[in-house]
């Protein structure tokens, strides 16, 4: 593929006729990684679920995968907050991974040897090999949040989008997260990760995004992560600290 | 004479039968935590049963009508934002009953029948009971045997699950219809009010024995049936009501499943082991 994964031009999203964010201009390309940054309730959930045809365009030109966002459902990779999923559910690690496969195996055909292969390698790829058999919800947060992207790997997505993959996670598998992400996106996978923590998408991101209620800046982390522009968009809670880092501050 | 021509042996093929789709469908309502609405279900069938019986048209149909109505009802319910979808159903709940009451009340030498519809009457099921019973269980096993996938992502991982494609809307309403449909097919054996226990305490007690789906619905299904069959002997042999007595039974089993899993959660627990959690 030669075109952008993603391409926004002047986009609102909303419910209900209702915008919840606006002017958002984004072109992410494969193997890039763009960090969405902002506060809760920014608007960083909506604008993946509208990447992924769940929530409507209300203005502008959006591009996913070459198409309509709603003619591409189904198509992205989505790793979902790790709170939204039921833990007491019976379902092993693996069974979970496995619906990495289900849109290349079909809903109602069995699995093949080179699904179950490639659900092997995924929990392989991010340390999980062992955990295999075990319930999805006996597992620790990060943990789990690994299982979710050995899914999201399983799938082989060309784009992913990440809701707060680092929420509630310990250090451990946050380095693990990070390092299998730059082994996805140099891969040729385009990642599209929302956090709300400054130092991580200084990190891991090769574009930023600050959003809230609008977008208020995109480009190179250094660009963007200023404390000018973090004010902007915060509000004005925002300090710089040694070593030009930023911390956020509750007014 | 035929095997089938004596009451008492149709009466255990219908528990079996019975039992196998409770025990089939329990696990759905216990993993997805529809208890409180197959209660409702259960309670809203009643008046479209009884009303169905008072104009003269197939009971199974006015029952099938009246909790299609509620499913809907619950299903649109929730799809509101800021809806407590619980107090909706609590509400439906005592609301059919008291319609079904009220319906019986118009009609003078009901309540016999009245009693067959809330409990079930075992002996005098016919037939015509059992053929319809078989037919649902192969409809309803083959059904979800097809949808397992996206009824255990949809279960799993809502957001997940609309982001891969799914209509997870219409898969609820299939699943409340489904769960409906085993509901109306349960009344001849244990009656409206009756058939939560059947389908409920089975599965909630397999699914204290097992973490993998495919055990809990096999365990689920043992349980269901054997609590029929118990339930119909103790009846039998006691001569006490079969539909009060499977459901007391289902409801033993449950409660004989719980302290073993507690126990066995407790000494679990007691080696706590910070290694290993990453």
């Amino acid at each position: 593929m030669t075109g952008p994964a993603l391409r926004y031009d002047g986009v609102s999203v909303g419910y209900q006729g209702t915008a919840v964010l606006t002017h958002v201009d984004l072109d992410v390309r494969a193997g890039q990684r763009l960090a969405l940054v902002g506060p809760n309730g920014a608007g960083k959930s909506t604008l993946i679920k509208s990447v992924l045809g769940l929530v409507p365009v209300l203005a502008g030109q959006a591009s996913v995968l070459g198409a309509d966002p709603s003619a591409a459902r189904g198509q992205a990779g989505y790793v979902p907050q790790t709170d939204t999923l039921d833990a007491d559910f019976p379902v092993s690690v693996r069974q979970v991974v496995m619906m990495g496969r289900y849109r290349r195996i079909g809903w109602w055909r069995p699995a093949r040897a080179a699904d179950r292969r490639a659900v092997a390698e995924a929990l392989d790829r991010v340390g999980l090999a062992d955990r295999a058999g075990h319930r999805f919800g006996t597992l620790s947060g990060g943990q789990r949040q690994r299982v979710l992207l050995a899914r999201a790997i399983a799938s082989e997505p060309r784009l992913l989008l990440l809701d707060e993959p680092f929420n509630g996670v310990d250090a451990v598998s946050q380095d693990e997260i990070v390092r299998v992400l730059r082994e996805l996106s140099a891969g040729g996978a385009a990642l599209v990760i929302s956090t709300h923590d400054l130092g991580v998408a200084r990190d891991l991101a090769d574009v930023v995004c600050l959003l809230n209620g609008r977008q208020w800046a995109v480009g190179a982390p250094s660009e963007v992560l200023t404390a000018e522009k973090l004010r902007m968009t915060y509000g004005g809670h925002v300090v710089d600290v040694a070593d030009g880092q930023m911390m956020l501050v509750e007014p | 004479m035929s095997w089938w021509d004596d009451a008492l042996h149709r009466a255990v093929a219908e528990v079996v039968l019975a039992g196998a789709l409770a025990g089939l469908i329990g696990v759905h309502v216990v993993v997805r935590r529809l208890s409180f609405f197959t209660m409702a279900l259960t309670h809203a069938t009643f008046p479209g049963i009884v009303l169905a019986s008072i104009i003269g048209v197939n009971i199974m149909l006015g029952g099938v009508v009246a909790g299609g109505i509620v499913a809907v009802g619950v299903v649109a319910l929730t799809r509101r934002r800021g809806q407590d979808a619980s107090a909706a159903t609590g509400v439906l709940l005592s609301a059919g009953f008291a319609l079904g009451a009220a319906l019986v009340a118009t009609q003078s030498g009901f309540s016999r029948d009245l009693s067959s519809f809330l409990v079930g009457s075992i002996l005098t099921v016919g037939t015509q009971d059992l053929v319809v019973t078989a037919v649902v269980l192969v409809v309803v096993a083959v059904g979800l045997t097809v949808g397992a996938r996206p009824l255990l992502q949809i279960g799993f991982d809502r957001s997940g699950a609309q982001a891969a494609g799914l209509a997870i809307g219409r898969w609820d309403l299939l699943l409340l219809l489904t769960i409906q449909v085993v509901v109306v097919t349960m009344v001849p054996a244990v009656g409206t009010i009756l058939a939560v226990s059947l389908i409920v305490a089975p599965a909630a007690a397999a699914r204290l024995w097992s973490d993998r789906l495919p055990v809990v619905t096999a365990l689920s299904i043992v349980f269901a049936v054997g609590s029929g069959l118990v339930g119909l002997w103790i009846s039998s042999r006691w001569n006490v009501a079969a539909g009060a007595s499977i459901s007391l039974t289902a409801t033993a089993v449950l409660a004989a499943s719980w302290l073993p899993a507690r126990l066995r959660t407790a000494v679990v627990r007691l080696p706590v082991a910070p290694a290993g959690r990453a």
